[in-house]
């Protein structure tokens, strides 16, 4: 008989398997993370390309590193050292020196990711933890050996890196400089991954479609950003000057709406404590804009609500299912039942 | 598309692959030369043998019966000599005691097992003892005994029967068969089922996956007091009870509650058709449409089956598996059962065999969660799947418990979506016989 020989597998159900896994669920974030990536190379040049090139092999070192001391098997295939490195890159300046990168690198993968336990074990945000890290710490390392200050990389003369921030130019109110449409398309100024409010989105749009991120934190994070700075101040007035979509389209908003608050392992799982979640980044981003300095809001504000994930969890439960409400009209109407013959 | 229709949350759409055999008609194999028939087919208590080795028995005689409520009995599927009384190999994974039955050839039927007296006015107590002596159980694969099914405890009022025509397991095409086969049977089933719960209305629920089938259904089910045909939307689990009972009556089954708690009684195609077969011709369920399928079986077919018919044999008879079949699942692929051998019998309650080959069985090993969210998403009763399994892993029971373990359906949508390839089913299930082990005490 044909096949007398097979040895047959056993294993508990269910035997088949969507074709998702941690590496393909990766590599779309890589793809989604290509347009942004590509504008702020056109935009910086090799200021972009060198950053990138430095956080994303960096970034990959460490994790060799740390699982090797660790004495851990090495998790290069599932893509995400090269994803924290990228998006670390594109949290910074053009022109920010390599080993801030490289520190910035250590504190994302080595200290925040691997030395919690890897991926899955997280509690923050790898690459904002690493550029928060090294924000907070440059006063301490520049103020120690102003010889730090000036490395910077030169790769020819960028002007554009000089120019404000659209926020500080907010903040300022001088943000008739720069219309709504040149930021939205591409405009320099600020980090790598803020060039291009187009191509987050368009990243964040494929995002959605892969189903790789839901719609429920950037939509309640952006509505919120949206919400605030309108009614904040004079709303018509506010509308009338286009604030709430320069809140949008400047800064780390769409980068961090679409990329960072949405990371999986460090957001809510249930859809209620993701819109919480999105609705408190939001808060937090207009109160570090409009009370404190224009500096890592996004960042700090993920961070902090990265922090209350586990209570947000817990105190979202998911009620059970007989308990949830149904819809009141039947689908097929109820004949009334004849009388039970026993 | 049909605009307004119910849905329910969560499911997947793994590959449905029913092509293979959705267009085979059913065919019969010839009479098996042996029969390897276990006590315990159903839910319930076991059988005791009423034969001894070297009786003879004819096709549709009794060979076992229980004196407890909740079982079924067994009958022979063929003529022939009663051989061995003895342990066999079992779809359940144990060895459980088995009537071996060497067939005479003759393939003859017991005279009182045939017998057909006015089946239209019997009373709902008489119909439920004829559903009860013919030995039907759920034949989705649950295999829980009809008969006690129709006996809802006093005060519960049933007003709706479903008939459950989803098939949303992939691969399987033998209830999609039956309701374009037997049709008739089906809503005749259906009609019996209602009489005996005294129920006003009859659905019959079938993914829109199959126009054949609704349109044929329909145009049987016309006219028919209070039965309607409904198409669902095609999406794993959506021939899960609950879910089936939610989407065409919009009612929810409570946690740790019945179907019968929210009036509904669910009963799967093939089911009606058995009860059918009992009522009408006098029939004992001793036969059954099995789909052979998969790309590891050569031939893939639908086949009417009898109950005890050897696995290996039934596979030749489909040209055997091929040399990459890594897997023989009795049942569906989401919920079945693997076998590490196909030397054990066809049961009242196996809808299908699939051989899955190399592409499709995945041996990989299990990353960490990474808390994606795809289980929370895909979990069609509410739970979120990878912290019951991280509190499983874990042995805190307790907390398992307070995450609702108890209301998983195991239909296994977490595990197929986790891209970390975790067993969260797997574990879950570990983590809910525990709860329920303790709660027993």
């Amino acid at each position: 008989m044909p096949g007398q020989d097979i040895q047959l597998a056993i294993s508990s159900s269910p035997h088949l398997r969507s074709q998702e896994t941690v590496p393909s669920a990766m590599k779309d974030v890589l793809i989604a993370l290509l347009p942004v990536t590509l504008v702020s190379i056109y935009m910086y040049r090799f200021y972009a390309v060198f950053l990138i090139a430095v956080c994303m092999i960096s970034a990959v070192l460490f994790e060799l590193l740390f699982r090797k001391v660790m004495k851990k098997q090495a998790t290069l295939y599932d893509c995400s050292a090269l994803v924290t490195g990228l998006l670390l890159a594109l949290c910074l300046r053009p022109g920010t020196s390599w080993w801030t990168a490289v520190l910035a690198a250590f504190f994302a993968v080595g200290i925040a990711k691997e030395l919690m336990g890897g991926l899955g074990w997280n509690r923050f945000n790898p690459a904002l933890f690493g550029l928060v890290a090294v924000t907070l710490l440059a006063p301490l390392y520049v103020g120690a050996n102003p010889s730090f200050a000036p490395l910077r990389q030169y790769f020819g003369p960028l002007d554009v890196i000089t120019q404000a921030t659209p926020l500080a130019l907010i903040k300022q109110g001088a943000f008739e400089q720069l219309s709504l449409s040149q930021m939205l398309i591409a405009s320099p100024g600020g980090a790598l991954g803020e060039t291009s409010a187009l191509a987050l989105i368009i990243g964040g749009a494929y995002l959605l479609y892969k189903k790789q991120i839901r719609w429920h934190i950037p939509v309640s994070m952006i509505g919120t950003i949206l919400v605030i700075a309108t009614f904040w101040g004079n709303p018509l007035a506010n509308i009338a000057a286009g604030i709430p979509l320069y809140h949008i389209f400047a800064g780390g908003v769409l980068l961090g709406a679409f990329f960072m608050a949405t990371d999986w392992v460090t957001s809510p799982v249930t859809t209620k404590g993701q819109v919480i979640f999105g609705i408190a980044i939001g808060v937090l981003v207009m109160l570090f804009r409009k009370a404190l300095g224009p500096t890592e809001g996004v960042a700090f504000s993920i961070l902090i609500m990265n922090a209350f994930v586990p209570m947000i969890d817990r105190l979202t439960r998911r009620p059970k299912f007989g308990e949830l409400p149904v819809k009141k009209e039947a689908v097929v109407p109820t004949k009334p039942s004849v009388s039970k013959s026993t | 598309m049909n605009i307004g229709r119910a849905i329910f949350k969560g499911g997947v759409h793994p590959e449905y692959r029913k092509e293979l055999t959705a267009s085979l008609a059913v065919t019969t194999p010839p009479v098996p030369q042996k029969v390897v028939i276990p006590l315990q087919q159903h839910i319930g208590a076991p059988c005791e043998p009423l034969v001894e080795v070297g009786d003879l028995v004819k096709t549709g005689q009794k060979i076992g019966q229980s004196e407890s409520f909740v079982s079924a009995p067994v009958h022979a599927s063929i003529s022939g000599q009663v051989t061995a009384i003895g342990l066999y190999n079992h779809p359940l994974g144990r060895k459980i005691t088995a009537i071996t039955i060497e067939g005479d050839g003759q393939d003859e039927w017991d005279e009182q097992a045939n017998s057909v007296e006015n089946p239209d006015d019997r009373s709902p107590e008489e119909l439920r003892k004829l559903i009860r002596e013919a030995g039907i159980v759920g034949m989705g694969g649950a295999t829980f005994p009809a008969h006690v099914k129709l006996s809802p405890p006093d005060g519960k009022m049933i007003d709706t029967v479903i008939i459950n025509g989803a098939e949303c397991e992939p691969y399987l095409t033998a209830d999609h068969r039956l309701m374009l086969e037997k049709p008739e049977e089906i809503i005749f089933g259906l009609e019996v089922i209602m009489k005996v719960l005294g129920a006003g209305r009859g659905i019959v629920g079938i993914e829109d996956n199959k126009p054949d089938a609704i349109r044929v259904m329909k145009q049987v089910a016309e006219g028919k007091p209070g039965i309607s045909i409904v198409p669902l939307e095609t999406k794993y689990p959506q021939g899960a009870e609950k879910m089936l009972i939610q989407v065409t009556t919009r009612r929810r089954v409570p946690s740790g509650g019945l179907p019968l708690d929210v009036g509904v009684v669910n009963h799967n195609t093939g089911t009606a058709v058995a009860i059918a077969d009992a009522i009408q011709k006098g029939k004992p369920l001793i036969e059954r449409v099995v789909t052979v399928t998969g790309e590891g079986v050569r031939r893939p077919a639908n086949l009417m089956v009898r109950v005890g018919t050897l696995v290996n044999e039934l596979l030749d008879f489909c040209g055997g598996l091929k040399e990459e079949t890594r897997k023989l699942v009795i049942g569906g692929p989401m919920m079945g059962l693997a076998q590490p051998t196909t030397d054990l019998p066809v049961i009242k309650g196996t809808s299908g065999l699939v051989a899955l080959t190399v592409e499709d069985v995945e041996l990989s090993e299990s990353g960490s969660c990474i808390r994606c969210a795809r289980c929370v998403e895909a979990c069609p009763i509410n739970l979120v799947p990878t912290f019951i399994a991280q509190a499983a892993e874990h042995e805190y029971f307790s907390r398992a418990e307070k995450l609702h373990v108890t209301d998983c359906i195991e239909c296994g949508c977490c595990a197929y979506v986790c891209p970390a390839r975790i067993p969260l089913t797997q574990w879950i299930r570990i983590a809910k016989a525990e709860v329920l082990a303790r709660r027993k005490g």
